[in-house]
């Protein structure tokens, strides 16, 4: 399967590639100095909050903002100077994309169209693109007759139909209800592996990334934070930023006790916490984070003699349990303030402490990371 | 419409609406019926006659004027509209939209004689330089370039009826989204294409509706078209300057009642026409299936 | 998917680098081309007007000189009376039109349902269509001591005698005025209260703000700028348009527009600029004025 490799392009090349890549509206900057390389047939996530700079470097990769510095390869072949149309990129928007005055077969063979095919050539792949995301009834609806999911459905179809390598998704589940983009995520995962190109999706719903995604990139401040696997995204984040926006970290701010050996001691709130350095730089009495998931977090009550100094427990006192339906969130605070919630699968029977008892959060040396910035 | 309003008090509200449209119509309504009569304006008796338009129509000058005003008022349409429709897209785009919005629209606020006046002697002077330039390099190719003459009217006419176009498209324009040129363009279509595939079609009825307003607007302008016009007359020009010299014959009765019989009927099936369309466009859309977002 | 994919659908194919670079270099100024076209043909011929009004008077024409007679012509003459008085009856048209005019463009934005809203306001374009002189001449059988209205009230018995005042006075010029005006401040006070949203209104009655209250402390506030922008639009015609005084007043009607265009007639192209500068002096402060006191720029908002 060749997949719109032109002659020009290297197919050893990474499908993207960006260097040093900046973005600024005036004064404003919208992206800092991104670098980042996705690999041919990847799914890959741009994972952020809004006005972080994800879209904007989305758009940038489709043509649609020109780079205020820096470069950006589509398979080994700079692009920086080409407008959309000339690269070799499609794109899927969150909404109001559709053609509304085309059917939705109009829609989907416009780019063909565009191209100069013949109609019957135009028309055996509509059909066969439409076939690919489950929308063969239809066809002859306008935009504004179809659901919202049908209408993504047919901006789908009208990227893939055009065969090109890489194709961009910005927030292409944004606008639809909880349900429905649940379904959607796994169709487009489904989607992907079938067509075999690279999919770049933004996103800043970290349930959706987790689901389609082979790798997270998390951009946040115009900065690309970290990108990894989903997986190490969320049981490893190296940053402190990536354990605050993805999945839900208890973070803890502490300064650095002793700073030797491959296991360090941090000190929080008065507790002594023993944490992996993970080769990180660090120094006596330097501020650091660290991060703990809230569902590797234990509550027990804590039975009278206090400060048990494992340095993997600390003393809270007791505020409110909030029933989630799966699970259920037990919020605790430090002497210091902090906030603290372990999260435990709901059903189990046992009354929760009464609010403003003491009680002690443990955790397994692994659950506990050490972030320094 | 609020659900505890009074009913009566709404009505009075449109009653109240409507006379003030129709007030505002009785001149024109009434020179219509004073037309149509015999004895003319005044006259204790009406005898209903097509006679003073009959008389239009075989008066050559007005013929002459009106084949004049035909052709004006197409070639203002045929370069005002398009230079509309490129500084709407031009502001659009702009960072800095203070100077275009304000560059387009002050036309509107130029009172026609003030405007005609600096523009009769900014021409004048003009082919006084053209005239001077011509005269140093040694040809006559520039004297006539800004003679008062069809150019200077054409040049006129545009700058007042620009800022009706140009806000008429913008109205247009902002309903339409631009991520549908976008995803034309990520189509493979260029910036050309995708205007004339994606974006026209959707903002074709503000251009048309543009158009019909410049037809109008060129048709029925006295001042400026008078003031810069060369050697030719058109129709509202030979009428204007009858009635000013002769009064209101009864012949120009019938013209002002042409004028507006034509201005009324373009306007009138515009505005039926967007009616019907918005109507059967809203029963097609309330028959099909609701869709999640609009 | 394979014999689909044979071969990729544009994107991708190499451009040619130097294919045509002079035509990307074209497109910008295609943009531009009609904003350069109204600097050449408009701004500066509006700006020159100050120019022209320092040269001096030829028999015919004028010629390159500085002197301020016609301003001196303009302002220890009756021509400024005659200014002055036209300001006063063009400003009480603004009120009346306002008056009028204003609250059926808060009926509408109000009380009918947004759809419909376009619609109704295109109604006040269809007198707006025909010829604004046609319209003012033919207030002249309206209103004329035989006309229309006269007869009228006669046949009801209102009145003995016509009333004669309606036409070729002051009252002429202010009539012609409201009528030829009022649809522009339906329009701009429709625009402007596209900045008065429509659950202010729900709130004031929550609230219990009567409608005096609510017109005086919300919808004046925020409707300020259109409104402003609709009374200098009318206050401006009404002291440029001549044919409102030549054809609808009596003795002393004469506006700016009328004593540029008699200058003109009479070939003192001096006089005529020095008028027209006066007049765009009076413009661009009052737009100034306003600028500062409301942000006009505020107006433009339902535009971009």
């Amino acid at each position: 399967m060749t997949y719109g490799t032109t002659d020009m392009t290297d197919n050893k090349a990474p499908a993207v590639e960006v260097r040093n890549l900046a973005k600024h509206y005036g004064d404003f900057v919208a992206l800092k100095n991104v670098n980042v390389s996705i690999a041919a047939g990847e799914y890959f996530v741009l994972l952020g909050p809004s006005g972080g700079g994800k879209t904007t470097l989305l758009r940038t990769l489709g043509g649609f903002h020109k780079p205020t510095r820096g470069e950006i390869l589509l398979h080994g072949r700079n692009v920086g100077h080409l407008p959309p149309d000339k690269r070799p990129t499609t794109m899927v928007f969150q909404a109001y994309a559709l053609f509304p005055h085309m059917t939705v077969t109009q829609n989907v063979g416009y780019g063909l169209k565009v191209a100069g095919l013949s109609k019957a050539r135009i028309a055996e792949k509509v059909d066969y693109a439409l076939e690919q995301v489950g929308l063969t009834q239809f066809t002859h609806r306008k935009p504004h007759e179809l659901s919202g999911g049908q209408q993504q459905r047919v901006q789908l179809a009208r990227a893939i139909v055009l065969d090109r390598d890489i194709l961009l998704l910005d927030e292409p589940l944004a606008a639809l209800d909880a349900q429905l983009r649940k379904d959607m995520c796994l169709e487009l995962k489904h989607l992907q592996e079938k067509v075999g190109i690279t999919f770049i999706h933004v996103t800043h719903n970290q349930e959706e990334a987790m689901t389609v995604a082979d790798r997270i990139a998390l951009i946040a401040n115009g900065d690309l934070v970290e990108y990894g696997r989903a997986r190490d995204i969320y049981r490893a984040p190296q940053k402190s930023f990536t354990a605050s926006f993805v999945g839900e970290n208890n973070m803890l701010k502490g300064k650095v006790a002793q700073s030797n050996g491959a296991s360090i001691v941090v000190d929080v709130a008065g507790a002594m916490l023993q944490v992996d350095k993970r080769d990180l730089d660090v120094s006596d009495g330097q501020e650091v984070t660290l991060s703990i998931r809230s569902e590797c977090v234990s509550l027990d009550r804590a039975n009278g003699s206090a400060a048990a100094s494992d340095g993997l427990s600390m003393i809270g006192t007791y505020d409110e349990s909030v029933y989630l339906g799966l699970t259920t969130s037990h919020l605790a605070h430090l002497p210091d303030g902090t906030e603290m919630v372990s999260r435990v699968i709901a059903g189990s029977d046992d009354t929760p402490p009464e609010a403003g008892a003491p009680v002690r959060l443990s955790w397994k040396p692994s659950d506990i990371r050490l972030h320094v910035e | 419409m609020n659900d505890y309003d009074n009913i009566w008090l709404h009505r009075l509200k449109w009653a109240y609406l409507l006379l003030v449209v129709l007030t505002l119509m009785t001149p024109v309504i009434y020179v219509m019926y004073v037309s149509f009569n015999a004895n003319g304006f005044g006259a204790n008796e009406y005898v209903f006659t097509l006679e003073w338009y009959g008389l239009i129509f075989s008066d050559e000058l007005l013929i002459g004027a009106l084949g004049w005003t035909v052709i004006l008022a197409l070639v203002v349409t045929v370069v005002a509209v398009p230079m509309a429709l490129l500084s709407a897209k031009y502001y659009k785009a702009a960072d800095n939209k203070l100077f275009p919005i304000f560059l387009l629209l002050s036309p509107l606020f130029v009172p026609p004689d003030i405007l005609g006046s600096a523009l009769l002697v900014f021409f004048k002077n003009l082919n006084l330089v053209f005239i001077w330039l011509g005269d140093q390099i040694g040809t006559s190719l520039f004297d006539s370039w800004f003679r008062l003459s069809f150019l200077t009217a054409t040049i006129g006419l545009i700058i007042y009826t620009i800022p009706y176009s140009f806000v008429v498209i913008l109205i247009t324009m902002g309903r339409y989204r631009t991520e549908q040129t976008e995803a034309a363009r990520a189509c493979g279509a260029n910036g050309w294409r995708a205007f004339w595939d994606i974006e026209f079609p959707q903002i074709r009825a503000g251009v048309f509706s543009a158009c019909a307003f410049t037809v109008i607007l060129v048709f029925n302008e006295y001042t400026r078209t008078s003031l810069l016009k060369g050697g030719f007359d058109t129709f509202t020009t030979v009428l204007i300057s009858q009635m000013l010299n002769t009064g209101m014959s009864p012949q120009s009765y019938a013209m002002s009642a042409m004028v507006s019989f034509v201005a009324i009927a373009v306007i009138g099936s515009i505005i039926l026409f967007t009616m019907l369309r918005a109507e059967s466009l809203g029963r097609i859309a309330r028959a099909k299936a609701e869709p999640v977002m609009s | 998917m394979a014999d689909l994919s044979s071969h990729a659908v544009s994107g991708g194919h190499p451009v040619d680098a130097d294919k045509a670079p002079w035509r990307a270099k074209l497109v910008p100024w295609v943009f531009r081309a009609p904003l350069i076209f109204m600097v050449m043909f408009f701004a500066i011929p509006m700006a020159m007007t100050v120019v022209f009004s320092v040269f001096e008077r030829t028999m015919f024409w004028m010629e390159p000189g500085f002197t301020l007679f016609s301003y001196e012509n303009f302002f220890f003459s009756a021509r400024l009376t005659n200014f002055l008085s036209s300001m006063k009856y063009s400003l009480i048209s603004v009120v009346i039109c306002f008056v009028l005019g204003f609250p059926i463009a808060v009926f509408v934005r109000k009380s009918i349902p947004q759809v419909a809203q376009h619609r109704v306001v295109l109604l006040f374009i269809l007198p707006f269509m025909v010829s604004e002189i046609i319209r003012v001449f033919a207030l002249r059988p309206v209103l004329q001591r035989n006309g229309l209205v006269n007869s009228t009230l006669m046949e009801l018995g209102l009145i003995d005698e016509p009333i004669t005042a309606l036409l070729y006075s002051h009252t002429g010029v202010v009539i012609g005025e409201v009528l030829s005006f009022l649809p522009f401040i339906v329009f701009s006070g429709f625009l402007a209260m596209e900045a008065v949203p429509k659950y202010i209104f729900e709130v004031c009655d929550d609230l219990g703000v009567g409608p005096w209250r609510r017109f005086k402390d919300v919808i004046l506030p925020l409707a300020a700028p259109g409104i402003f922008a609709g009374s200098v639009f009318i206050f401006v015609n009404g002291l440029g348009v001549a044919l409102l005084p030549n054809i609808l007043g009596g003795a002393g009607a004469v506006n700016a527009g009328l004593i540029a265009t008699q200058a003109i007639t009479a070939l003192d192209f001096p006089l005529a600029m020095a008028v027209s500068a006066i007049m765009m002096a009076t413009l661009l402060s009052l737009l100034w004025i306003g600028h500062k006191l409301f942000d006009l720029t505020k107006i433009l908002t339902p535009l971009s």
